[in-house]
């Protein structure tokens, strides 16, 4: 018997070296693909840093939602379409009253995530079918309202765009869900539904009220992210918001989210994937990469980071 | 008898990427014997006999049965080699039907021309369910419609019908009923007198005397000793189990102590519609109160039902001070707390750490500034250290996963989880269930502390010896209701309460 044998403490260790590199690697990936960028466009990136940043803020908020979603295990898919159908909204009413506007994208934006959280708790069905139904459905009435034109905001609607204006906006917006996540019980919960869903009921927490109300919540911050949107552009056209729910989910995944969600979320991913991925995809158009050949690359990262992330203990408790 | 050699198993090592699971095991199985495999947890019985059934692959090491090296690939292959398991959680598929099910694997018999002859698979599947005895289970209905029990019967005859030369059944009686454990020993017999050899697991050593031929012992995945059953006594067993002396009392120690007459909980003609029948009963101040009956009795029901986690529940759950408990927040909110039979997706957050475990009850007394929202993590660290550690937790740290602990370590961490909470009223359903005897010991003692401290217990469980030797009254649920009720006294044993149960 002279094998050696590993101790405990050995072991320890050995597990909190992987737990290290799991979390070092969407930000050591995120320094390495800035720099990249920057020597393949030969600076260019840098000095157009306002241009490539000006895509995060709409991403990084809906990406908060969606990853409250995915830490309690479920998935949202109707991320593009509740930002397209917020955005018409915000634009309406920003013709009468601007801060109305901003109301109003807000609650279309949690109705939508009201009807995907009653089918998918009330009655009981996959939130990625749910979710699903909803971004069609959502997405055949935005292409039905804009139809015969763009639906045009108030001029004064894109005197607002600054980037000051939008940095400020989505670091509230940041905070705000950095403190409710890691300084109150909601993350707690939140990771607790994600980790074992009756047990977490039988821990005493209102798991069906939760869910039902994480999906209100990741709606109206996407109606909100649509107001940041509708500044950028001033009117919706019937692509608004198109492809928004792989964004977030590509954004997601590089940011080290585990697909399964539960205990090993961290809030860092969804701030980290957001930026990871926004430098990937302004440093390919950079490039000079077509549309097509992004998607192809996107493609490939997105499944290699699944790879190397997926809780492969856990991942057959995605609901 | 003859002692004629079945198995030799030489030399088998393993290991789990860093864990040695087994070292170096060598021991003989005889012809025509039921041969106990026991051990605590985490000793590598299971391990083991995964191995010799294809379940897991072999490392070094020889499996030599009737002096022939085997490597069973796979299930299937270890079952034409005449290997069969019978496992302790659910071993049928759901959705095949019954006969799919017992010749999964064997079809080729019934296929003709590529096209398999249902009806003749099904025939015989009767056939054989007749043999058995179990002319209610059907072949040609799903599984999925029998309890269970009867699935547990399934599984015997799918491991016995082909008359194998080594059955191995992994702590299958825990999760039966005293009724279906009878039909399994009767079995176990019967494949015995036929030649073959049982290789049997259980953490019951009452059992495992009464049952087996032989004995062999292993600790932390080395051999200890292979020792004649009628030659050893259940001390005996514990001591090679353990290592040392199990010191002190196992179960409590006094009687005739008198309960207090003051009611905490009252149960008011509850009724969980196909489930338990207008069930009533008051628990004191400071009792343990047990609740026995077959597994199908109703009484696993009971503790959801007081613990507002029955769907459809009718009736009454009272607290002395006049409160009406109907829901899960508001039983927490009240003191009462509960630990399910089914501790991986009911008690814990498998995928979770201890520490959150522990403290996710308890969140709401540990924030920063009493009332508002923001938690104290420093707080938080504390508390759930402490509380592990006054369960003694086996743990790296707090922040360790429980999917890495053993069952023993996992029912630690939920009893610590209420011990936090400071319930006044525990229910625990099953707690030592799958549990060696050392966790076994703390968590009894843990019982009988909280008695003392005024805590009221209700404690529901199959193994009767535990109840026997922990409640102060016994309630025996039979058919969803009430079938007795029997004070705690020194001549009490089993046989008195089965009665009452079937």
């Amino acid at each position: 018997m002279t094998d050696k044998i590993l101790t405990k403490e050995e072991q320890a260790v050995k597990a909190a070296k992987m737990k290290l590199i799991r979390s070092l690697l969407p930000i050591a990936g995120l320094i390495a693909v800035f720099i990249l960028f920057n020597i393949l466009t030969n600076g260019r990136m840098i000095s157009h840093m306002h241009l490539a940043l000006s895509q995060v803020y709409v991403t990084m908020i809906a990406a908060m939602g969606v990853f409250f979603i995915m830490t309690m295990g479920g998935l949202d898919f109707s991320q593009g379409s509740i930002l397209g159908i917020s955005a018409i909204v915000v634009c309406y009413v920003s013709n009468y009253s601007i801060p109305l506007s901003i109301v109003a994208g807000i609650i279309a934006g949690a109705a939508i995530g009201a009807v995907n959280g009653y089918f998918y708790v009330r009655r009981k069905i996959k939130s990625f079918i749910v979710t699903i139904c909803t971004m069609f459905l959502f997405r055949g009435l935005i292409k039905y309202l804009t139809t015969e034109a763009p639906v045009a905001g108030s001029p004064y609607l894109v005197m607002m765009d600054s980037t000051e204006f939008k940095v400020m906006c989505t670091a509230i917006v940041i905070i705000i869900g950095y403190i409710c996540f890691v300084h109150t019980k909601f993350g707690t919960y939140l990771k607790a539904i994600g980790a074992g869903e009756k047990a977490a009921m039988f821990s005493g927490i209102r798991t069906d009220m939760v869910k039902f109300w994480v999906y209100v919540l990741s709606g109206a911050i996407t109606g909100f992210a649509a107001f940041i949107s509708a500044i950028k552009v001033g009117s919706v056209t019937s692509s608004g918001g198109n492809q928004l729910e792989t964004q977030i989910l590509i954004a997601l995944v590089l940011g080290g989210m585990p697909i399964s969600g539960g205990a090993m979320a961290r809030f860092g991913n969804c701030v980290v994937g957001s930026l990871l991925y926004v430098i990937l995809s302004s440093g390919l158009t950079m490039m000079g990469f077509s549309t097509q050949m992004m998607q192809l690359i996107q493609g490939v990262i997105f499944l290699l980071f699944v790879f190397i992330f997926a809780d492969r203990k856990s991942i057959h408790v995605i609901k | 008898m003859t002692e004629e050699v079945r198995l030799q198993v030489q030399d088998i090592s393993k290991t789990f990427g860093i864990t040695k699971a087994l070292q170096h095991v060598s021991f003989n199985v005889n012809k025509g014997e039921v041969h106990a495999l026991i051990g605590e947890n985490g000793s590598g019985k299971s391990t083991l006999t995964n191995m010799l059934t294809g379940i897991y692959p072999m490392e070094s090491g020889k499996f030599i049965m009737d002096g022939v090296e085997i490597h069973p690939k796979n299930q299937v292959d270890a079952n034409n080699m005449g290997i069969a398991i019978i496992v302790q959680e659910l071993g049928t598929l759901s959705g095949l039907t019954v006969a799919e099910n017992i010749f999964l694997g064997h079809e080729e018999r019934f296929i003709t021309m590529g096209f398999r002859n249902t009806n003749q698979m099904n025939a015989e599947a009767n056939r054989l369910l007749q043999q058995y005895g179990f002319d209610h289970i059907k072949a040609n209905k799903m599984v999925d419609e029998y309890n269970f029990e009867d699935r547990k019967l399934i599984e015997i005859v799918k491991a016995t019908y082909f008359h194998p030369k080594i059955v191995v059944v992994d702590e299958t009686t825990t999760a039966l009923s005293q009724e279906g454990r009878e039909e399994l020993y009767k079995h176990m017999n019967r494949i015995r007198d036929e030649g073959s050899t049982v290789i049997f697991i259980s953490h019951d050593l009452s059992e495992i005397l009464d049952k087996s031929d032989t004995i062999t012992v292993l600790r932390d995945g080395i051999y200890i000793d292979t020792v004649k059953s009628k030659d050893v006594t259940e001390e005996d067993l514990k001591r090679l189990m353990v290592g040392r002396e199990i010191t002190g009392d196992y179960y409590r120690a006094d009687y005739g102590e008198k309960i207090s007459d003051e009611v905490v909980l009252s149960v008011k003609d509850v009724t969980v519609p196909g489930v338990i029948h207008n069930v009533s009963f008051d628990l004191h101040k400071g009792e343990i109160l047990g609740f026995g009956g077959l597994s199908e009795s109703g009484m696993h029901e009971v503790g959801k039902a007081i613990f507002g986690a029955s769907y459809d529940r009718e009736g009454e759950v009272v607290l002395a001070d006049g409160t009406h408990i109907n829901s899960i927040p508001q039983a927490i909110a009240h003191s009462i707390a509960y630990t399910s039979k089914d501790r991986d997706n009911e008690s814990i957050v498998i995928n979770q750490s201890i520490r959150d475990n522990i403290v996710l009850p308890s969140l709401d007394k540990l924030t920063r500034i009493p009332k508002l929202p923001f938690l104290n993590w420093a707080a938080i660290k504390a508390f759930a250290l402490k509380y592990a550690r006054e369960m003694s937790v086996k743990m790296q740290g707090t922040g360790q996963f429980v999917s890495e602990l053993s069952g023993g370590n996992k029912q630690k961490v939920v009893l610590a989880r209420w011990i936090g909470k400071d319930s006044d009223i525990v229910v625990l359903d099953s707690p030592t269930r799958g549990i060696d005897i050392k966790v076994k010991q703390d968590i009894y003692q843990q019982m009988d502390k909280m008695r003392k401290e005024g805590k009221s217990i209700i404690m529901i469980s199959e193994e009767l010896m535990e109840l026997i030797g922990m409640c102060d009254r016994i309630i025996i649920m039979k058919e969803g209701t009430v079938s007795g009720e029997i004070m705690r006294n020194r001549d009490l044993n089993e046989h008195s309460l089965i009665e009452m149960m079937v």
